[in-house]
């Protein structure tokens, strides 16, 4: 039980040694140049409001949308902008959109470090300041939402939030994972795919669900979880949810997603070690 | 049952060990005509390519191997299986006393890899930032990181370009800051895939000459593949060429000039300025009385031939060299072409 406590320990902390340099990396190549932070930083800011602004603007216009009141619209915006700001955060450098590193034969430079391949996707993308601009947007617009409903939250609720916003990350990158694995096989109409579905998850994460009729919103809630992003998790969290059960709906779907993301990964992992990159293939990059 | 016996384990003398190893890539086949394209879309015609067909070869500690071959030989996927890259289809491939693939975490920290057309370098970082990005994933203790990296510099010569960005050196600096990355964590064994590919002279032979002294110095155990024979005759003691997935030849440069012929070159000066007409020697060029002619000093003696042309014309002086590698492995290739039917032939069996 020790030896094991120790392992686990030894994990975190290299986990932990890995994020430290990675950030310093970041911070690096962001203050290296400063115009380059600039832009950088007002291109990400830009994006992120423009992620949100339009749903804002109906909100405005006609004081929220259904039974959704502004503030609630806020939570949900901030929310949403949160868990892509989140993502951006822990898996840059294309480790969120992983068709690019498979299909683009990126793989083999992964596959020649010293360490599990699940540590290095877990390190090697986090840049915490590049992710920032992503990340206070949501902050803002999520505290806005809490202040103008006045409710009192207590710290479970807080830590109910973080594992909410982790689960709707993972089942965005489960998903981006799911039709990245294609890459392993097809790379360039991978990278199409998993785009397009990247944006649609990505697009449609800031609408507020209801209203939609069961087979198009149970659609939305599995097929393509747009509703698991940020919806169901915000209402969830709001106590728009009849049940109070159902706070725990988006971790446990977060982890049947990881599983299938897994399952997918691995197999297109035995399929690599089999054929190598088909990045030549006709079916590959070339550039 | 008898223990099974592994060689190439992690102190044994022999470190990289391929028993009969296949590797077989199922191809698509396209055609132009529209028929035959609609037919292969409901029946796609498939061609296996068999990069490998039972390669056996063993390397011992200290070694360094050049492995040559013609392109699409089978080159560049023994380094990936090698590398835990790539699986085979069938054998066994150990190195260092593991399964490459299966032991890939503890196998990689002990090899170093460089692939001639690939990076390992951040691109958007200096040099320095991608040996300290080693130091940390590699989980080099500081103290030998600081003296392997002080020496890497001063002998590859990193120190003008080491704070600048990757995207931004020149072939050659980008090489040599590879090769050092490659290095940094003092690998047993090291694979170099093509190092030289596009460098100029000069950084060729600083590369040779260093992995030359890092193995006379470290008993580094050095696999690499070019296309540049002379290169690889400067560097390595011992050749294996591979063809068609198969190892053709295994053993020093000397054996594989004979296997050929004993190609030779005979330089004549003479006071006027025809060309000697030599019985067993072919004239491959002459200008004003400098004649050089092509011949094989294991069918005919070099006297022979001088006593052909002092019959024929006045002496002034002599030269006699051997046939450059390249000339030799280029016949070796030539003699390896086989006839379309022969091809067709094998493939069908």
């Amino acid at each position: 039980m020790a030896a094991k406590l120790n392992s686990v320990w030894r994990t975190l902390k290299r986990i932990w040694q890995l994020w430290l340099f990675y950030a310093k990396l970041d911070l690096l190549l962001l203050i290296s140049d400063v115009r380059l932070a600039l832009i950088y930083f007002s291109s990400e800011l830009l994006t992120s409001i423009g992620s949100v602004i339009g749903l804002l603007l109906l909100a405005q216009r006609f004081d929220g949308i259904g039974t959704w009141t502004l503030n609630h619209l806020y939570v949900l915006l901030g929310y949403s902008t949160l868990v892509l700001g989140i993502l951006n955060t822990f898996f840059n450098y294309n480790l969120s959109l992983i068709s690019r590193r498979i299909g683009r034969g990126q793989l083999d430079h992964v596959l020649v470090q010293p360490q599990p391949l699940w540590m290095i996707f877990i390190t090697e993308g986090f840049a915490p300041l590049s992710g920032l601009m992503g990340l206070i947007p949501g902050i803002l617009l999520f505290a806005w939402g809490l202040i103008g409903l006045g409710v009192s939250l207590d710290l479970g609720w807080w830590a109910l939030l973080v594992l909410n916003l982790f689960a709707s990350g993972t089942i965005m990158m489960s998903f981006n994972y799911i039709w990245g694995s294609l890459a392993f096989v097809a790379p360039r109409s991978s990278e199409e795919i998993s785009s397009s579905a990247s944006r649609l998850l990505d697009q449609l994460k800031v609408y507020p669900l209801d209203g939609l009729g069961g087979l198009l919103l149970g659609s939305l809630m599995t097929v393509a979880p747009v509703g698991l992003v940020a919806w169901y998790p915000v209402r969830a969290l709001l106590g728009l949810n009849s049940s109070a059960w159902s706070i725990w709906i988006t971790p446990l779907a977060a982890l049947f997603m990881l599983g299938i993301a897994l399952f997918c990964f691995l197999k297109g992992l035995g399929y690599y070690a089999t054929t190598g990159s088909q990045r030549y293939s006709s079916l590959g990059h070339r550039s | 049952m008898p223990p099974q016996v592994h060689n190439a384990t992690a102190h044994s003398d022999i470190v990289v060990e391929l028993q009969d190893v296949h590797k077989v890539f199922r191809q698509r086949q396209r055609s132009s005509r529209l028929s035959e394209t609609i037919r292969h879309m409901f029946k796609p015609r498939i061609r296996e390519v068999r990069a490998l067909q039972g390669v056996s070869m063993q390397i011992r500690r200290g070694e360094i191997v050049a492995y040559a071959g013609p392109n699409g030989a089978g080159k560049s996927t023994t380094i990936k299986l090698l590398s835990g890259l790539l699986a085979p289809n069938a054998g066994r491939v150990r190195a260092l006393g593991f399964d490459p693939i299966n032991e890939r975490v503890q196998y990689v920290k002990r090899i170093g890899v460089v692939f001639g057309q690939r990076s390992e370098l951040w691109y958007d970082h200096p040099v320095a930032a991608s040996y300290e990005w080693k130091r940390v994933v590699w989980d080099i203790p500081q103290d030998r990181f600081a003296r392997t990296q002080k020496r890497l510099i001063e002998v590859l010569g990193l120190e003008e370009f080491f704070h600048s960005l990757a995207r931004e050196l020149s072939l050659g600096q980008r090489m040599r800051a590879e090769l050092g990355l490659a290095l940094l964590h003092e690998p047993e064994l090291l694979f170099l895939d093509e190092p030289t590919i596009g460098l100029d002279v000069l950084s060729k032979r600083m590369m040779l000459d260093f992995v030359k002294e890092l193995n006379r110095k470290q008993q580094v155990t050095v696999m690499i593949t070019s296309h540049d024979m002379a290169e690889l005759e400067q560097l390595a003691g011992r050749m294996v060429m591979i063809d068609h997935g198969k190892v053709a030849f295994d053993g020093p440069f000397e054996q594989l000039r004979q296997t050929m012929s004993d190609g030779r070159r005979l330089i004549i000066e003479t006071s006027d300025e025809t060309a000697p007409s030599l019985e067993g020697a072919e004239l491959i060029e002459s200008q004003a009385r400098r004649h050089e002619y092509r011949f094989d000093a294991s069918q005919i003696k070099i006297v022979d031939l001088l006593n052909q042309a002092a019959k024929q014309t006045s002496i002034i002086d002599v030269e006699t060299v051997r046939a450059p590698i390249d000339e030799v492995i280029a016949n070796i290739y030539q003699s390896w072409r086989k006839p379309k039917e022969v091809l067709e032939l094998e493939e069908a069996l």
